[in-house]
């Protein structure tokens, strides 16, 4: 794999490779190591913090589902000052080339803020926020389908740090460009896109849902197409960087979404089908790039000829 | 914590027959993950040209270390296993592994294994294990199955069990009733029994890990749940255990100490 055509600077994040590992679906990163060589890993996205430890929901959490699985573990995740004492030096240690991104969400704007704050600390490199959790303080509105609550919390998160931020948006709203220009224009560094569709499977014999919390999050190659086309929307809607995701399984899904105007990838539930697919979708992207005569990934970005 | 290298390997099948009407074996060539699987153990297998997404977790149910053989048996019960049913020798099916920790090893006194339903898949290995690599005492085996159908068992632990007692649902072969109705009697019969292991539907290891602590003999339980990965990152299989520690399933188990899941 040729490092120089791959290295990329995202949001003023410096990574090996445009390729990511989608938080929720790469632990934080170290669970990675037998599989594939952390330093072609372009940047670990942790598993979504809270600012207390959260034990997730009851029941069944995983579905299969034609091409994906709903999930709705409920964020488990050990809180964010067990992170920072037990887990971020481990990965530091194991992993300490790697670009390091700490997803976190929270139930108040001012939850946003304090764990913005408590995360601008050496190692990690850069966060992302994750909008699309139920909003507990404000009646249950969710942050990531309302364009004012989204760009309160991205304001809120600003103040509270210096690292590069990363808003993560939810696809479940009319129109997703609504909201990446209310958090542009709130200060974000950059954008990821997008979260998992809510979905819901019955089993037919019990006639009762099938996931303990009723409905989930759809990711996995179903998604795709809605994700590119999201991409695409808000990549004409927007000027910062773009990080897209959804139903990433090959180097071929991935130029897609770089076609579409992401300059950034990670890949999602196909790290647990394929647990060295952060790095086989970097080579895969590499070798396109080869066959292609061109110099560097950013070439791709934003490049595809409508009409 | 599992020490061991997990790896992912594309295992040929070498053989894939029917065991019972809904059972059936599989034997993969899998020289990498069969020279370091441990009993209780399991891998994570895709068949790539089927229509499914995610692996699916099955118990290693033995090992061949000479020939590089691994063994799985499944229940055809979705569309996944009807599918890899279907295919045939040499078929290439990937392979994650080996996965979480396995059952412990004590060097003192006898043990009593015991399976229900495909749950005894690891129950082989565990007692080749028991009887030939470690050379203890030969263990007494317990098997919880259906009716007179399901003695297809035998073929795979006979030659490993000190005793081998059926008990079926329908009293069509053995004790009628539950495995759980028959350890009263074994435990008389043989009192040098100092561990117990089972691996089967929850309600079964219920009962045994309730019976087992009052009685005080050691333990170990084989949990299934259902989970994308296997390897700790998905949160599919966790639970809180009597402790109130957090486990999960695929890498802290799927074997755990009956008292943390049931006492």
């Amino acid at each position: 794999m040729n490092l120089t055509r791959l290295a990329t600077d995202f949001a003023g994040i410096r990574m090996a490779t445009p390729v990511m590992g989608a938080s929720g679906t790469f632990g934080f990163g170290v669970e990675y190591s037998d599989f594939l060589d952390l330093d072609q890993v372009g940047a670990i996205i942790s598993k979504g913090l809270t600012p207390l430890p959260r034990a997730g929901n009851e029941g069944v959490r995983i579905a299969e589902t034609p091409s994906g699985m709903l999930n709705c573990i409920g964020l488990e995740n050990p809180g964010i000052d067990v992170f920072l004492k037990d887990i971020l030096p481990k990965v530091r240690k194991e992993a300490p080339n790697t670009v390091f991104i700490a997803n976190f969400s929270g139930s108040s704007v001012e939850d946003y803020g304090i764990m913005a704050e408590k995360l601008d600390v050496d190692g990690v490199d850069g966060i992302e926020v994750n909008i699309s959790c139920p909003n507990v303080k404000e009646g249950g509105i969710v942050f990531g389908t309302d364009p004012k609550a989204a760009a309160a919390v991205t304001k809120e998160v600003k103040a509270h740090t210096g690292k590069p931020v990363i808003v993560k948006l939810s696809p479940n709203v009319t129109d997703i460009t609504v909201m990446a220009k209310a958090v542009e224009e709130a200060g974000a560094d950059a954008l990821a896109l997008i979260n998992t569709l809510t979905g819901m499977v019955i089993d037919i014999n019990s006639w009762k849902p099938l996931l303990g919390n009723v409905t989930g999050g759809l990711s996995g190659p179903a998604v795709k197409p809605i994700a590119v086309r999201m991409v695409y929307q808000v990549a004409r809607a927007v000027n910062i960087p773009i990080l897209g995701l959804g139903g990433i399984a090959t180097a071929e899904d991935a130029i897609e979404f770089l076609l579409a105007g992401a300059s950034t990838v990670a890949v999602g539930a196909e790290n647990f089908v394929h647990p060295d697919a952060v790095v086989r979708v970097a080579e895969g992207i590499d070798a396109y790039l080869e066959k292609h005569n061109l110099s560097h990934v950013s070439e791709l970005v934003g490049k595809v000829q409508i009409g | 914590m599992n020490e061991t290298k997990k790896m992912v390997e594309i295992g040929n099948i070498v053989s894939n027959w029917e065991l019972s009407a809904d059972v059936n074996a599989l034997v993969l060539e899998c020289p990498d993950i069969v020279a370091v699987a441990k009993p209780g153990q399991f891998v994570m297998i895709k068949n790539e040209m089927g229509s499914t997404y995610l692996r699916r977790p099955f118990g290693v149910a033995d090992v061949d270390k000479e020939q590089d053989l691994l063994l799985l048996i499944y229940r055809k019960a979705g569309k996944g296993t009807q599918e890899l049913a279907q295919l045939d020798d040499g078929a290439p099916i990937s392979v994650e592994g080996p996965l979480g920790k396995g059952f412990s090893f004590k060097n003192e006194g006898r043990t009593l294994l015991i399976g229900g339903g495909v749950g005894i898949a690891p129950i082989i290995y565990t007692a080749r294990h028991l009887s030939k690599e470690l050379d203890g005492p030969k263990p007494v085996i317990l098997l919880g199955v259906r009716n007179h159908k399901e003695l297809f068992w035998s073929d795979f632990v006979e030659n490993f069990a000190e005793k081998l007692v059926y008990t079926t649902d329908d009293g069509s072969y053995g004790r009628k009733g539950f495995a759980f109705d028959a350890i009263p009697d074994i435990l008389k019969e043989y009192p040098d029994i100092k561990h117990i292991k089972v691996c089967g539907p929850t309600v079964m290891m219920k009962g045994i890990a309730e019976l087992a602590i009052k009685q005080g003999i050691e333990c170990e339980v084989s949990l299934e749940k259902r989970m994308a990965c296997g390897f700790g990152v998905c949160l599919g299989c966790t639970f809180e255990g009597k402790s109130g520690k957090r486990w999960k399933v695929c890498g802290d188990g799927p074997v755990f100490a009956a008292e943390e899941v049931f006492g």
